[in-house]
């Protein structure tokens, strides 16, 4: 997993916002097809962290390379990086004007250049992929939480990014729509997608992540596969919080 | 929608007929004076084929004989015949009225829009369009009609393609003056509903690769537009009205026809009351237009949350 030429690599990154350092020296890689989960308590800086990487966010110290670009350089298109890294926000942020089909449209006609038809065909094809082939001309507003989330999903897929951010993609569900959220994410796993992700879902971090990375404070505090991370986890504050969590679940 | 299917008690109903009444009354005034004017402007276009050209399109003394005819109404029939008599003047009046308010409000619009972005996103030029607006809301708007006409004299200067489109070239400096003051107005309410546009859409339009400029252009301004339609239409009424004051830099719209009338004959009190009730026909004409606009383009599953 620490081979040189890993796909994503995240080195030393530090960030401060004014003078509060959100995150200090956080370090961790993934290979193409690799799911990582970011885990820790709320403040840990694991959203920031989440969007340095399509820099949404900017770090001020550290590296991150995307397939052997170094995406945190000035001379880096961001414009072009975020066409290659979709994002999924735990508000949805589905634009608010526009039909599902439009939501999912929007990129590839206006960044990729698409035609209207071309974009409108893939969108459908992509909100048939999360199981809303029959949502294609409803309103963000006419739709649940869960239907909103998915075509939150549907537009990032519809850019064919090579990575995929989710930055808590179920907290403001409710509890029974997570799990169709949920279910279309373990079907973009199987598909062997690249997935960077913020979750408090720990069985489904469990069941999909290569590897889990908890953060606290803006610190790595211990990463590892989940099995180690759940089962025996070194550090002594990974486990208060893994108990915590499981107190809630 | 769950309503519907109640059946409605007695009073709903007698409300309903009183609403469907008012609503037939105030569709039959707009058409009444919508196609007396119309009628008027394109008589006066093609040469008076209906009735020459100055003539009201119905005889004032024909009026007051009918009117003379009944008991009741025979005390106002010379009023009446009066009132008809004004009609030609007023006609054209209200057209440069309605024609001076469209253009501004239209040009206004264009630089509102851009003013008010700049305001929310900008860096440097929030700070210029803050003093724009600050500026043209913080002075009478005579006050920048008189430096437009008087002290800068800008009638002289009308470029040659515009010049001759009205019959006097102070119209295109009043439009000047409204466009430039309502550009401050309509920049205030446009960047309300800019603001009120929810950040993460912007983030989320960036996360796809739109640039910010893009963003803003595909994401924020077609919801923003819409939800600033409700207090923009204030704009819109107040321009009607506010283009009374082109009239003080002689130009002869509604306001100004009316109130030389009025020097001419001393019937104030009866000139006034129709100059009211002309301002007040168009003023709820933009309202109820601008209702339907917003009807029209309310966002599905939005329109009744934003009501509440």
């Amino acid at each position: 997993m620490s081979d040189a030429d890993a796909f994503l690599r995240v080195t030393d990154v530090s960030k401060w916002y004014g003078d509060e350092q959100v995150l200090e020296d956080v370090s961790f890689e993934m290979d193409r097809g690799d799911v990582t989960v970011l885990i820790g308590p709320s403040g840990s800086g694991k959203s920031t962290m989440l969007r340095c990487v399509n820099r949404l966010a900017e770090a001020q110290e550290g590296s991150i390379t995307l397939d052997g670009e170094e995406v945190l350089s000035p001379d880096t298109d961001v414009d072009e990086l975020r066409r290659e890294v979709g994002m999924v926000f735990q508000s949805f942020n589905l634009f608010a004007h526009l039909t599902a089909t439009g939501n999912v449209a929007l990129g590839p006609r206006r960044v990729l250049g698409l035609s209207e038809d071309g974009a409108r065909d893939r969108a459908a094809a992509q909100l048939e992929r999360v199981g809303l082939g029959d949502q294609l001309d409803s309103y963000p507003a006419e739709l649940s939480g869960g239907q909103q989330q998915r075509v939150g999903i549907a537009r990032a897929l519809a850019m064919e990014p090579k990575l995929m951010l989710f930055d808590e993609p179920t907290s403001a569900l409710d509890p029974e729509l997570i799990g169709e959220v949920l279910e279309v994410m373990r079907g973009l796993v199987d598909e062997g997608m690249t997935m960077l992700v913020v979750t408090h879902e720990m069985s489904f971090a469990r069941a999909v992540a290569d590897e889990i990375v908890f953060l606290d404070d803006g610190r790595v505090v211990e990463r590892g596969p989940p099995e180690q991370l759940f089962e025996r986890p070194e550090k002594e504050r990974t486990g208060r919080f893994l108990e915590r969590i499981a107190s809630h679940d | 929608m769950a309503g519907a299917t109640r059946p409605q008690t007695v009073a709903e109903r007698a409300a309903d007929a009183e609403a469907s009444a008012g609503r037939i009354l105030l569709v039959a005034a707009g058409a009444l004076f919508w196609g007396w004017l119309v009628v008027s402007w394109v008589n006066r276009w093609l040469g008076g084929p209906l009735v020459p050209v100055g003539d009201p399109l119905v005889s004032p003394a024909a009026v007051e004989a009918a009117l003379g005819a009944v008991p009741v109404l025979a005390a106002v029939a010379a009023d009446a015949a009066f009132v008809i008599e004004l009609t030609p003047v007023l006609a054209q009046g209200t057209w440069l009225t309605v024609v001076i308010t469209g253009v501004s409000l239209v040009c206004g619009f264009v630089i509102a829009v851009p003013l008010a972005v700049a305001r929310v996103y900008g860096r440097f030029s929030a700070w210029l369009s803050l003093g724009y607006t600050e500026l043209l809301r913080g002075t009478p708007l005579l006050a920048q009609l008189f430096v437009l006409y008087y002290g800068l004299n800008l009638a002289s200067y009308v470029p040659g393609a515009l010049s001759g489109v009205f019959a006097r070239d102070v119209v295109w400096v009043a439009i000047l003056g409204f466009t430039l003051n309502g550009a401050a107005y309509q920049a205030e309410y446009i960047r309300g509903a800019v603001e009120s546009v929810d950040e993460g859409q912007i983030t989320a339009g960036r996360a796809i690769g739109l640039s910010k400029v893009e963003s803003i252009y595909h994401v924020v301004l077609p919801q923003a537009l819409r939800y600033a339609i409700p207090s923009w239409t204030n704009e819109f009424v107040y321009l009607i009205k506010y283009s009374s004051l082109a009239g003080f830099i002689t130009v002869p719209e509604l306001y100004y026809r009316a109130d030389q009338v009025a020097t001419d004959t001393f019937r104030y009190t009866a000139i006034f009351l129709v100059l009211g009730v002309m301002y007040l026909a168009l003023v709820l004409t933009a309202s109820k237009v601008m209702e339907r606009v917003d009807a029209s383009v309310a966002i599905p599953g939005l329109g009744a949350d934003r009501d509440r």
